[in-house]
């Protein structure tokens, strides 16, 4: 793990929660942010006492600062550990999701926010849970785990299975996944987890969007269900594929927006600056 | 010829369930893709899979078949021909190696005869293209082929195929000829070659010599009761020597001389006897003209079919089936670098 690996995240609202972090808060309490004044006999904390304003005063009560504090928030890894996510180019497109979750863990020590993990195949893999701590070591825990398991078959019922855990509670989510599955309860899943920011984490591995560009017969033979089928590459069936590629692009695209989600395609490799890049706009 | 089909190992058909092994999913070469249900319809693609299953297991059928050694089994067929059973017995002794008069020697003068000799072609040589002409120019007899000298050499058996009995007498050029010449057991050898066939036409013995030998009487007398009970007709072309007797002759001290004595008790024989004496090749070839004239009866007769084998066939095709399985290979998608 390189200190290289590290990212930034913002969020684009307050977040509630009395935990001292680096997040634009929505509680009162010790930070920057000067909210109002309040007499000291509502607010008893002389500490804050602020004589300027105290003299301005024409009912000549004494003011009491009042500012917000800054808040952490519990961040989330939902990574889908489905034997689909052990294909790849060169490398499983799990250990890239393992990459960024060490790139991840750094991110959130230094926020000071604490990190957890739930993942799933078609239903809640129990043994790969990680409840959210504040700890520098916790995310190298995860992205072992993450690089050893075997996943079976994917689906969307183990999502929704983790979802329950998750729904009504504030902080961040990263749903990492490559969604094959039908896209049907997709949606129902995102409403669940309102709350909290998520963020979609596409993983598409390059020999999934991009078709081998020699003319040849490929036996394929697929990852989750064992299935074997022909396919003869030509111009025609590529011209199809990128066709079929985009068109799942939009209508993930479509579920998302409609959520006010943005998703962050993962490929090959991990790149965080990309998602530093990511969260300046969406937070913008 | 009929449509009946056996395999030599049958039980090498119990393999033959191998043929399905390309239709199990296992397989080696395959690529892992992430959701095959993301990619677009490909008909072809799956018709080329299909394909692909179907060769190989067509492959391993074909490999599997052919080791049980398909084949059509032996089968005698009854064959009709007009013609004889000529048995040719052939004189292969050292005499056979002289040369006879040239074609002009009746009008050469008589002095100067002995210096013409060596113009002569060999005996054996001219016997040999003659009876070669004989055998073309009669595709439904059947002959067989015998060379003598000191013991009878039986060459080829009864047969129809002028191709095996052209190559047999074209095989007599090889070597010269050795020391001595037993007429009585080639006779015998010859008369016995008939008795295990059934009797189905007309039986020829055709004698090609230019010499012979006094036989005792106990051999005379087995040949005179084998031509009878086969009943052989025997023909002898008496290729004659330079300075060699003629048979016909009616003086009773000419049979001290072989020939003359053999030719005498021929002719004491209850079955046909025929002789030709032949002092040049045109008399050679006149005397066999001769024999073909004379004998044209109807015959039937059975022939052997042997075994013939399929397999070829079948590794044929599976060669077939595995270079197209090898351009499927390469043909294939490695990986997806």
């Amino acid at each position: 793990m390189s200190t290289l690996h590290e990212f930034h995240y913002r969020l684009p609202h307050r977040v509630g929660g009395w935990r001292p972090g680096s997040h634009p808060g929505s509680s009162l309490g010790g930070g920057q942010e000067f909210v109002t004044h309040q007499r000291l006999y509502d607010r008893p904390d002389p500490r804050r006492l602020d004589i300027r304003a105290s003299l301005r005063d024409l009912r000549g009560e004494w003011l009491v600062r009042v500012n917000r504090q800054r808040a952490s928030i519990p961040v989330h890894v939902v990574a889908d550990v489905s034997a689909s996510m052990s294909f790849g180019v060169h490398r499983p497109k799990l250990h890239v999701v393992a990459d960024f979750v060490d790139a991840l863990g750094t991110s959130a020590y230094r926020a000071g926010d604490s990190l957890g993990m739930y993942a799933f195949d078609r239903r809640e893999r129990l043994d790969l849970f990680v409840p959210a701590l504040v700890s520098r070591g916790v995310a190298s825990i995860m992205s072992a785990a993450l690089r050893t398991c075997t996943g079976g078959a994917g689906g969307i019922e183990g999502l929704q299975a983790v979802s329950q855990h998750l729904a009504g509670r504030q902080g961040l989510i990263f749903l990492a996944s490559d969604f094959h599955w039908p896209l049907e309860r997709l949606g129902a899943v995102l409403d669940l987890l309102t709350h909290a920011f998520v963020v979609p984490m596409v993983v598409w591995s390059s020999a999934e969007t991009r078709p081998p560009e020699e003319d040849s017969l490929a036996l394929l033979q697929d990852a989750e269900t064992g299935a074997q089928r022909t396919v003869w590459l030509r111009p025609k069936l590529r011209a199809e594929w990128r066709q079929a590629i985009e068109r799942r692009r939009e209508q993930l695209e479509h579920i998302f927006t409609a959520r006010g989600l943005r998703p962050f395609y993962l490929g090959d490799e991990f790149n965080s600056e990309a998602l530093s890049k990511y969260f300046l706009e969406v937070a913008a | 010829m009929s449509g009946s089909f056996d395999f030599q190992y049958p039980w090498m058909l119990l393999l033959l369930p191998l043929a399905l092994l390309p239709f199990f999913p296992v397989r080696r070469d395959v690529l892992a893709f992430a959701w095959l249900n993301l990619l677009p319809e490909d008909r072809l693609g799956r018709a080329m899979g299909f394909l692909w299953r179907l060769i190989g297991a067509a492959a391993i059928a074909a490999i599997v078949l052919a080791l049980a050694g398909p084949g059509h089994p032996e089968t005698q067929q009854l064959r009709v021909g007009r013609g004889a059973e000529i048995l040719v017995l052939m004189d292969r002794s050292r005499s056979m190696d002289e040369r006879m008069m040239p074609s002009d020697w009746r009008t050469l003068d008589p002095t100067v005869r002995l210096y013409h000799l060596s113009r002569g072609p060999q005996k054996a040589r001219v016997a040999r293209d003659v009876l070669a002409k004989f055998v073309a120019q009669r595709p439904n007899d059947r002959f067989s082929l015998m060379f003598f000298s000191t013991r009878p050499l039986n060459v080829v058996p009864f047969t129809q195929h002028d191709a095996t009995i052209q190559a047999a007498i074209t095989a007599g050029e090889v070597g010269r000829g050795i020391g001595d010449t037993d007429v009585g057991r080639a006779m015998l050898a010859a008369i016995d070659s008939f008795a295990p066939r059934t009797y189905s036409g007309s039986r020829i013995i055709l004698l090609v010599s230019d010499g012979g030998t006094h036989l005792d009487d106990r051999t005379r007398e087995r040949i005179r009761e084998g031509l009878r009970r086969q009943r052989i007709a025997l023909y002898w072309i008496y290729l004659r020597s330079y300075n060699a007797p003629s048979l016909d002759s009616d003086d009773p001290k000419l049979e001290a001389i072989g020939e003359v004595a053999l030719h005498r008790f021929f002719k004491t024989l209850d079955t046909p006897y025929r002789n030709y004496q032949a002092d040049s090749p045109e008399d050679i070839a006149q005397a066999v003209a001769d024999v073909g004239r004379q004998q044209n009866l109807p015959l039937d007769y059975y022939e052997r079919i042997p075994r013939e084998d399929y397999s070829k066939h079948f590794l044929l095709a599976a060669a077939l089936a595995c270079v197209v399985l090898l351009g499927f290979r390469l043909m294939l998608l490695r990986s997806w670098e």
